[in-house]
């Protein structure tokens, strides 16, 4: 180090020194004016009990203003209020002179308390529910931390989409069947697109809103809804026929065997082609990851084939999806 | 060589917003570094549509950086999740949903889910920012592990006063911010209440717009009855307005259970107003030595703060000298070297 910058260190080293003090200082005279402060207001309230009362009257008036759960104890408030805000007066002189405009009056006074004792109750029960569903909802994260199934769509990436090819291979599969067709779990529409080109009425449907934006902004007919909810819900013989991919490599054994059934019921003349990878050949990462999620085409052919379906393995030049599962379920 | 693109995302702009004031003064800092940038919103104001992207036609663009100025659960916030590039996370604090639940409890729903987005938003980026030490022990806890403390960018009103009372005039007591749960303006009307006992015309004065119709409406009934005539509710201000609330107020007194950095305690302290304060989160780190922190917010309490400092000629004197001292180690020029700085340096972890 040369003498200058000895010469430098030294005097930030006192500068310090010297702020350090003033901070020092400071410090102890606001904690002396705090303290002061405290001593004087106990002292005030020790010589003048009113000033107690005052602050009680304070807070109760912030308790009747304010709605239940936000101040004060909301044991019996609910019912006090409703008492206080109750304007009905027993004797109010029902078909008795001066006659309607005070009957008008008490029934505009009922109804006033009426309602405001109503949504008071059901504000009550609103925010007892909400700090419940949070607490339920912090819990079941703690148990899926401790399961280690927590939220992995941070770690994972997403699944990818097949490719063009992929998709002109489905379309042809597709193309002779009459009726409306439903692509699950569609992503941008890259299967969609071919068929919509086609000629062939589809649409697509997927969880995530903002994966489906440029197929929309395409023209095509995507909807930000859950795959699985859209097929348990569709009336039967609804569709001609049914793609899925996507959110379908995410599913257990059970939830795919509920697809097949839901499948039969929407689609029960119709054909069903599942676009999926074989879950053997995930990298190690992934394999890791999403253990226990997502079944190999042969799986599916077999969930298929149990039902009395006529399930063809179809191969594409897609390396991440060699094989489609066509099931026709006539 | 190709500039570097940092694509900056944002709930919501507006005007006299101070995250919208801040993403903008980021804007120009990383232009002035050199690189391309844009700013995309969910919601913006039509005055400032020719600045701003709607951040749904992001999709088919591509960027090496994405900054997030995180204020709150958005969409913006779950697209800027889907996305590959590297991420920078500015955070400026989410208010604990338990105080919206009693009066908005669909606002509390949404800060909710803005918590548990940001603990995703924490896993994803590679580093934070956060305008407090405070804010920045909460995005740590959230799961990030690089955080660089850096200052919020506002520009305080370019006011000076004298340290003394304005003659005639009753004594004014003033807080700026939202009528909003966590910011406690029954608090304050309780203890302005209890300082009428001892000095009959001081009066409250509210500066700022409102986050819940049914909180506002339960202040005004308060007001009407522990003290009536003595607070006005002034809304939201100009700019010269709130300058003039600060030249004309006789202490500042900030009582929120609640802030993330708290600008308007800077502000007033530049405009030469003392600073009484509750001790509570950020509030003790904004505010240093330089105001009068209490640990206990009775009415009683601080109404005995507001006469001393009202009544006591040193001691406001003191307040007023340190305040300014410790108002320009805020100063917008130091603030935006801080920053430009974090952002450098930020942006070159990234790429």
């Amino acid at each position: 180090m040369s003498r200058a910058d000895q010469a430098e260190g030294i005097c930030l080293v006192a500068c310090q020194a010297v702020t350090n003090a003033n901070a020092d200082d400071s410090q102890a005279y606001v904690n002396q004016v705090r303290a002061e402060i405290e001593a004087e207001a106990e002292a005030r309230r020790r010589r003048d009990p009113e000033l107690q009362r005052r602050e009680r009257e304070i807070e109760r008036v912030w308790i009747e203003v304010a709605p239940p759960g936000a101040a004060g104890d909301q044991g019996e408030l609910l019912l006090d209020r409703a008492d206080r805000l109750a304007t009905i007066d027993v004797d109010v002189p029902l078909g008795a002179k001066p006659g309607i405009r005070q009957l008008k009056g008490a029934i505009r006074k009922v109804a006033y308390w009426y309602l405001r004792y109503v949504s008071d109750q059901v504000n009550a029960l609103n925010n007892v529910l909400t700090r419940l569903l949070r607490r339920f909802d912090e819990r079941l994260s703690v148990l899926e931390d401790a399961a280690g199934i927590a939220d992995g769509g941070g770690l994972l990436d997403p699944i990818p989409e097949p490719d063009g090819a992929v998709a002109e291979l489905v379309a042809s599969i597709l193309g002779a069947q009459t009726g409306r067709t439903v692509v699950l779990g569609c992503g941008s529409g890259v299967l969609v697109r071919p068929l919509h080109d086609a000629g062939i009425a589809v649409h697509g449907v997927d969880v995530d809103a903002l994966v489906i934006l440029p197929g929309v902004r395409d023209g095509l007919d995507l909807r930000a809804v859950d795959p699985g909810a859209h097929l348990a819900e569709a009336r039967p013989g609804e569709f001609g026929s049914i793609v899925a991919a996507g959110f379908v490599e995410d599913l257990g054994p059970a939830s795919a065997q509920r697809i097949v059934e839901q499948s039969l019921v929407a689609a029960s003349n119709g054909t069903v082609v599942i676009v999926t990878g074989d879950p053997a050949e995930r990298g190690i990462v992934e394999r890791e990851l999403r253990a226990g999620r997502g079944l190999s085409p042969a799986t599916w052919a077999y969930l298929f084939e149990r039902t009395g379906a006529a399930v063809e393995l179809v191969g594409t030049p897609d390396p991440r999806f060699r094989t489609l599962v066509v099931a026709r379920l006539s | 060589m190709n500039a570097i693109r940092v694509h900056q995302f944002t709930a919501a702009i507006g005007p006299r917003d101070a995250v919208s004031h801040h993403t903008f003064e980021v804007d120009t800092l990383l232009r002035d570094l050199g690189y391309e940038t844009e700013i995309f919103a969910q919601h913006s104001h039509p005055d400032l549509r020719d600045r701003v992207h709607d951040y749904r036609l992001h999709a088919d663009l591509e960027a090496d950086v994405l900054l997030y100025q995180a204020s709150t659960g958005s969409r913006v916030g779950d697209y800027v999740l889907t996305r590959t590039e590297p991420l920078i996370v500015n955070y400026h604090n989410l208010t604990p949903a338990e105080m919206f639940d009693p009066w908005e409890p669909h606002v509390g729903a949404e800060l909710d889910a803005g918590r548990r987005q940001l603990g995703r938003l924490a896993r994803k980026a590679l580093r934070g920012l956060a305008d407090s030490h405070f804010n920045a022990a909460e995005l740590e806890a959230a799961g990030l592990g690089d955080v660089v403390v850096a200052p919020v960018l506002f520009d305080p009103p370019p006011l000076r006063r004298s340290a003394s009372i304005d003659v005639g005039e009753p004594p004014t007591v003033l807080f700026v911010g939202r009528l909003s749960p966590n910011k406690c303006q029954e608090d304050l009307i309780a203890a302005t209440a209890a300082l009428r006992e001892w000095i009959p015309d001081v009066r409250l004065k509210l500066v700022g717009g409102t986050s819940s119709h049914r909180y506002e409406t339960a202040l005004r009934e308060h007001a009407q009855r522990v003290c009536p005539g003595g607070v006005e509710f002034a809304g939201s201000v100009s700019e010269t307005q709130l300058a003039d609330s600060y030249a004309h107020a006789d202490v500042f007194l900030c009582l929120s259970e609640h802030e993330g950095f708290c600008v308007p305690v800077i502000e007033a302290m530049a405009a030469g107003t003392p600073v009484v304060a509750f001790a509570a989160a950020v509030l003790p780190e904004t505010i240093g030595n330089a105001g009068i922190l209490l640990e206990d917010k009775s009415p009683t309490n601080v109404a005995v703060a507001l006469e001393r400092v009202l009544t006591d000629r040193e001691l406001r004197a003191w307040l007023v000298e340190k305040g300014r001292a410790r108002a320009a180690t805020f100063s917008p020029e130091r603030n935006r070297a801080i920053m430009r700085e974090a952002l450098r340096a930020a942006v070159e972890v990234c790429v």
